[in-house]
């Protein structure tokens, strides 16, 4: 699919876009079926450099009107930019064994791979430096930010390769990327988050103050967060393999809150560790995903 | 193989059980996996019905745990040919029986007994093996089973027969237990004269209950010839003496009977007894010493079973007793009626005494019972002291009679009285209707119906009354009722002519004979007991006594720990303690003396319950098919089961040492 076309919004479901074998065509499919429908966003001309005038249409921003243009000839221009590297993102990406579950026909790894690869190509192609960490409870992945050729082909490869491992420790990404990222950047983790708020607000809070802006997004099944069970249940930790019998009342009333008071949990720590939360439900198209990105890169940049 | 008892097949069902059990699963067979346990809970776990059985191996040996313990009840059994079951060279245990019965002194029956069993003995072959039993009244097994035939030679000379009856039913039961412990195949040769009268009621207990081939060895020779003395006894009214005669032989004989008393020949009579027939002899009263007295009776000639030709009758001479007949009028005829009949039972040795009132001197406790001619004469103050005598132990007869005919209560019992409708005009009379002649007041009492009885006061009959006599009105006539610790017969018509003729009937005499008798305790003149049975020391009032058998030795002596003796002995038993002594006399069983033998036909069928003589070694059932035996899996079944219990409970062991998360 060539770079621009457009893409009917529908398109950029999950479930649409988990038939499709490829990748990179997926973070292609959805970059620029998203940026089609930008037009009317305000998220166009987060670069600095200028790219052309347009007519003004009804539904631009007006900010973007050039002004001097209008004194000069009483039509109004909008006035674009093209981006330019100004910064760099490392994407972290759990693989453990809890992110391959899933309720329907994409799990939450699936979706993960699906928002690194479309978050590593949104990137690359406002030649921001591009990094990737795959983890569990150890690093399966890592590549460096960079800015090089081919270096996104690289990162899709390896985000493709990753599948659902075994248990999580939040720590292992955070400190590999401690000891070999430096300089300021942008970090976006894609996880599960099951893991003590409290010791991912430790892990995070170093990056801080280092200086990098980290934007959490927490991905969960529908079936995590209102989970529905007709009768009890024999529930394995797909980490652990150890068994639980759960009663149907249990899952429709208390779970549900103790989930709640975790992801309102996490959403504090990660406000307090200065890092944004988004939870995402992998039922949700990819573009809103992509347009909290975007609010939170434009709000850091 | 077959099972002697299918229905406990039924036992397999409950195979359910834990096939139902190993279904039930506490694992929820509705499994999901989920991200993390880290917000969840466990519930209550749910028993459920699994489609699929757990614990395999566990279930099938609690199946077979159940499958043998069923088929261990069902009694399997596998029937093995006579090769398989027997042992090789043939050899047989032979069963001899001797008949120890009193009929085996007829003659020299005996002797023939004992040429039978060493036939037997000399018959015996290789490794076969003999055993010795002497069967009378007990079963008394003479030494062990074995090949020695001398010394079972020698244990047959000491056998000798006993006095008792021998009943083969018995016999066959009894000799079950040395057929089952046998160890090998069993001949039963039964040495007899085979009586008639030994054969049990139903043939079937004649089946030895298991295999044994039966031989029996028929000891008598031609017919047998007998007369006996069947029955001896005394009048309790007349003190008459009778004797009854039996012949068992075809043609009439002519004995002469002899009576004895204390050894000494008091009377002796002629009778000609017809063939298998019988004759009774009848001797008077005889002049009775003091205390008991050994009266005998004796046939002669004798016959080749002396045993019977004598019996035996101990006769107590009474100390004389008084008796107070309570009238209004001394000179009346109820008290003279009732005084003259007392005073003819010379046996009882009565002294009866007629005075108007129960009160005064000698007291009421010096008389052995009272009679009370017309209790309506009694005042309340005499009403009560007969009660009271009567609650201390003493003994009543009490009457109405015109003065009872306006009561309403009957004094000293209370009874309620109605008025009779059907009698009272003095016109329609009422003969006796039903007599209880089983109750000891009314035993040998005939002719009672010839009575007329034109009144009577109606007793309303509580529980407590037996009613041992009726008119046949159904009006009650005679009735027994306890009080306290003694007793009040109660005659509801007159004991004069006024209500009733029976005063004057011949059968008024014996009448008051048996009531006096049974006022007096019951206890008779004359004491028998049953050969076989036991004697007791407490029984006959004796706090302490010896006891001598008829051979005069002591068959219990003083301080033995038991009050029991075995009366194993025809003769005179006698019982001394407390400065007196009792004489109790023993007789031969009449059945006996009758040596009909059993029929060639019942013979034959008896010998075809066992097994035939060409299977003799091989033991069989006789229910079943003769040329194989059954052969027990029972014991097999049950090490079975046990080597499966022990196996299923370290399977089950180990289960729930996964299941606690034991290393095992």
């Amino acid at each position: 699919m060539p770079a621009g076309s457009a893409i009917p919004q529908h398109l950029l479901e999950p479930e649409t876009l988990a038939g499709l074998a490829n990748l990179d065509l997926v973070a292609r499919a959805v970059v620029n079926g998203f940026l089609t429908g930008m037009h009317r966003s305000p998220f166009f001309g987060f670069s600095q450099e200028f790219a052309e005038y347009r007519a003004y249409a009804e539904g631009d921003d007006p900010r973007f009107v050039d002004w001097n243009v209008f004194a000069r000839t009483d039509r109004t221009y909008i006035k674009r930019y093209i981006g330019e590297t100004n910064t760099r993102l490392v994407i972290l990406l759990d693989a453990s064994a809890s992110m391959g579950y899933g309720s329907g026909k994409v799990s939450k790894l699936l979706y993960g791979k699906f928002l690194a690869a479309t978050l590593a190509y949104l990137a690359a192609r406002q030649h921001d430096a591009v990094g990737l960490i795959v983890f569990d409870d150890k690093i399966r992945e890592h590549r460096r930010a960079s800015t090089r050729g081919g270096r996104l082909s690289g990162v899709l490869h390896a985000i493709d390769r990753a599948q659902p491992g075994t248990g999580t420790d939040m720590r292992i990404p955070f400190e590999r990327f401690h000891e070999v990222e430096h300089g300021r950047g942008l970090v976006a983790v894609i996880s599960d988050f099951y893991c003590d708020p409290d010791a991912l607000l430790k892990s995070v809070q170093p990056l801080a103050y280092q200086g990098q802006d980290v934007i959490l997004f927490q991905l969960l099944d529908p079936q995590e967060l209102k989970p529905v069970l007709k009768e009890s249940a024999l529930i394995e930790d797909m980490e652990s393999g150890q068994t639980m019998e759960v009663s149907p009342i249990y899952m429709s009333s208390k779970y549900r809150d103790r989930i709640g008071e975790h992801i309102e949990a996490l959403h504090k720590s990660a406000m307090r560790a200065g890092a944004d939360h988004r939870l995402v439900n992998i039922t949700e198209p990819l573009d809103s995903v992509l347009r909290s990105y975007l609010l939170f890169r434009q709000r850091r940049g | 193989m077959s099972l002697l008892a299918p229905a406990f097949l039924l036992g397999l069902l409950a195979i359910g059980l834990p096939w139902w059990l190993h279904r039930l699963s506490s694992t929820n067979p509705n499994k999901q996996k989920f991200s993390s346990l880290m917000f969840l809970e466990p519930g209550e776990p749910r028993r459920v019905l699994a489609k699929q059985v757990q614990y395999l191996l566990l279930l099938a040996l609690r199946i077979g745990v159940l499958a043998l313990l069923a088929l261990a009840f069902t009694e399997p059994a596998i029937w093995r040919t006579p090769q398989a079951a027997g042992d090789a060279d043939g050899a047989r245990l032979h069963l001899i029986v001797l008949d120890g019965s009193a009929s085996m002194n007829y003659g020299d029956r005996w002797d023939s007994a004992r040429a039978a069993a060493n036939d037997v003995l000399d018959d015996l072959r290789g490794e076969d093996r003999a055993q010795i039993v002497l069967a009378g009244r007990q079963f008394e097994v003479l030494g062990p089973a074995t090949t020695d035939v001398a010394a079972l030679r020698q244990t047959l000379n000491t056998a000798e027969p006993g006095v008792f009856r021998l009943e083969y039913g018995q016999l066959m039961r009894s000799i079950d237990g040395l057929i089952r412990t046998a160890e090998l195949p069993v001949v039963l040769d039964l040495v007899t004269d085979a009586q008639a009268t030994g054969l049990p009621t139903r043939f079937g207990e004649l089946a030895p209950r298991r295999p044994a081939e039966i031989v029996i060895h028929d000891v008598t020779d031609g017919a047998a010839e007998n007369w006996t003395v069947d029955s001896f006894g005394a009048s309790a009214v007349t003190g008459e003496l009778s004797a009854s005669v039996r012949s068992f032989a075809p043609d009439a004989a002519t004995r002469t009977v002899t009576l004895t008393q204390n050894g000494r020949t008091v009377g002796e009579q002629t009778v000609d007894v017809p063939g298998h027939g019988r004759a009774d002899v009848s001797f008077p009263a005889l002049q009775l010493a003091s205390g008991s007295n050994r009266v005998e009776v004796a046939l002669s000639p004798g016959d080749d079973l002396t045993g019977d030709d004598r019996r035996y009758l101990a006769i107590k001479r009474p100390e004389p007793r008084k008796v107070l007949i309570v009238a209004a009028d001394a000179d009346g005829r109820g008290p003279l009626f009732t005084s003259a009949a007392l005073e003819t039972l010379t046996t009882l040795a009565l002294t009866p005494t007629v005075r108007a009132s129960p009160l005064g001197d000698p007291p009421l406790l010096d008389y052995s019972f009272v009679v009370v001619t017309d209790v309506g004469q009694l005042d309340n103050a005499q009403a009560a002291a007969i009660k009271e005598y009567v609650e201390n132990g003493g003994r009543a007869l009490v009457a109405t009679g015109p003065r009872s005919s306006s009561l309403t209560t009957l004094p000293i019992t209370g009874q309620t009285l109605r008025t009779n409708p059907q009698m009272g005009s003095g016109q329609a009379s009422v003969a006796i209707g039903e007599v209880d002649a089983t109750h000891p007041a009314l035993r040998g009492v005939d002719e009672l119906r010839a009575a007329n009885f034109v009144r009577s006061v109606n007793v309303e009959k509580t529980e407590a009354d037996s009613v041992l006599m009726s008119l046949a009105d159904g009006t009650p006539l005679l009735l027994d009722r306890a009080l306290g610790n003694g007793r009040v017969l109660l005659f509801t018509s007159s004991l004069d002519r006024e209500w009733n003729d029976l005063p004057v009937q011949p059968a008024f005499v014996p009448l008051m004979a048996g009531i006096a008798n049974y006022l007096l305790g019951g206890a008779g003149f004359t004491s028998e007991a049953a050969l076989g049975s036991t004697l007791s020391v407490r029984a006959l009032g004796f706090a302490g006594a010896q006891i001598f058998d008829p051979s005069g030795d002591a068959a219990l002596g003083l301080g033995a720990g038991s009050d029991d003796v075995l009366l194993d002995q025809v003769g005179f038993y006698e019982v001394v303690g407390g400065g007196t002594s009792e004489l109790v006399a023993v007789n031969f069983d009449p059945r006996e003396s009758d040596l009909a033998p059993v029929d060639a036909t019942t013979l034959e069928r008896w010998k075809g319950l066992g097994v035939r003589p060409g299977e003799s070694a091989t033991p069989v059932t006789v229910t079943s098919s003769t040329d194989r035996v059954p052969t027990s899996l029972g014991p097999l079944l049950v090490m079975l089961l046990l080597m499966l219990v022990v196996v299923e409970s370290l399977v089950g062991n180990w289960h729930l040492r996964i299941r606690r998360g034991v290393a095992a």
